[in-house]
């Protein structure tokens, strides 16, 4: 009874949500960079753009944050961007490398075709090149890399954190005080 | 399990929805991020203890807060964008002109009409799950850069910088207990023997 009033409640609100959104028909640019991205954006992309995006606004919200002093917004900043340029040189080379890597590894059994390179061929598969299959490949290579992050979160990620974190706020502290070492 | 019944899963789940890929293993990535920053700054022995207290609750929240808000809003945003494609508010001129052929056009954003299920959908279903993809993977990136980048930063500046006042105050009382030796005999103790002289010898 609760759980099908919440629905209903719920389809309400989105119902209004579309009565109020405006149609949109993408024309035949808008249509080509879809599909573009629907097929070249995997997760390694994804990681590069929110990088990206994050050091664009990230630095700023925790500079303007005036609810701590300045000796911690200074090293909460440093630390911000040397999170963020580790986290993504480190996400975006593992994805990628795991995806390249479950591409090679994911190919159709044939004459020539040595068995470890079939090793990720799903066995109902007949075709590989559609953009079903590569968005497949994407997700294996995704969900291989979360494993392989494991250890590079700790093995580069962190320990790259904490070197650039210490240098960022050491050139602040020696710009601040006006000399150099 | 075995492998081949995985790859299947794994096939026929994201072979189609490469959104939804997006947005769990976005989640899980940042579930092993946060627990991997935690240990950076607790190992970080050039940050003094003052700052470790603001930036561990501060890493603290961000882990929970960008989790949470990562996985509500870009799946949000995802099944938002996703459903409007379904019911025909986002298309192309294709999926427009399909929409007319057959006399669809009334059901245009109503949640209960979905195109993958009209009788004609074979027409065109190529062009259309290549549209939907792309929707779908702009939407999801676009809801992770709203919730990682935006929405997260604001909310865990407010809760670790109310954690640290908290913790800033636990450790300058530590500091003040430490100054005061257990037995030295304070003016408020004698002050209290005098108000209660039955209670201690």
């Amino acid at each position: 009874m609760a759980v099908s009033a919440i629905k209903n409640t719920a389809n309400r609100v989105q119902q209004a949500f579309y009565n109020v959104m405006p149609n949109f028909v993408a024309g035949k640019k808008a249509d080509k960079f879809y599909k573009a991205s629907g097929r070249e954006i995997s997760s390694a992309e994804n990681r590069l753009i929110l990088g990206v995006t994050a050091l664009m606004s990230q630095p700023f919200i925790d500079f303007y944050n005036r609810k701590i002093d300045e000796d911690t917004r200074r090293v909460a900043v440093c630390r911000t961007v040397a999170k963020i340029i580790a986290g993504t040189l480190t996400g975006y080379a593992v994805r990628k490398g795991t995806i390249k890597g479950m591409q090679m590894c994911s190919q159709l059994p044939g004459k020539g075709v040595p068995r470890w390179k079939t090793l990720f061929t799903p066995k109902d598969v007949k075709k590989i090149d559609t953009d079903e299959f590569k968005q497949y490949q994407n997700a294996l290579g995704t969900y291989i890399s979360l494993g392989v992050m494991v250890f590079t979160n700790f093995l580069i990620d962190a320990p790259l954190t904490k070197f650039l974190t210490n240098k960022f706020n050491e050139k602040v502290v020696e710009k601040k005080s006006g000399g150099t070492k | 399990m075995n492998l081949d019944k995985v790859l299947s899963n794994l096939y026929k789940n994201y072979g189609e929805n490469p959104g939804k890929m997006l947005v769990h293993t976005g989640t899980a990535g940042w579930i092993l991020s946060c627990a991997a920053q935690l240990m950076a700054i607790w190992t970080n022995d050039k940050i003094p203890p003052e700052q470790k207290t603001f930036l561990i609750p501060q890493e603290l929240g961000d882990g929970l807060i960008n989790i949470l808000s990562f996985y509500i809003l870009t799946s949000s945003v995802k099944n938002l964008s996703s459903k409007a494609v379904l019911n025909g508010k986002i298309a192309n001129k294709a999926i427009r002109k399909y929409l007319e052929k057959h006399n669809l056009t009334d059901k245009i954003g109503k949640i209960d009409f979905n195109i993958k299920k009209t009788e004609n959908f074979g027409d065109i279903k190529e062009d259309f799950n290549a549209f939907k993809n792309g929707v779908d993977v702009i939407a999801s990136t676009a809801g992770s850069i709203l919730s990682c980048n935006i929405v997260t930063p604001i909310l865990r500046n407010e809760y670790a910088a109310k954690q640290q006042v908290a913790a800033n105050n636990v450790l300058a009382q530590k500091k003040e207990n430490e100054k005061t030796p257990y037995n030295r005999f304070t003016m408020k103790d004698y002050q209290s023997i005098l108000r209660h002289p039955g209670m201690r010898i």
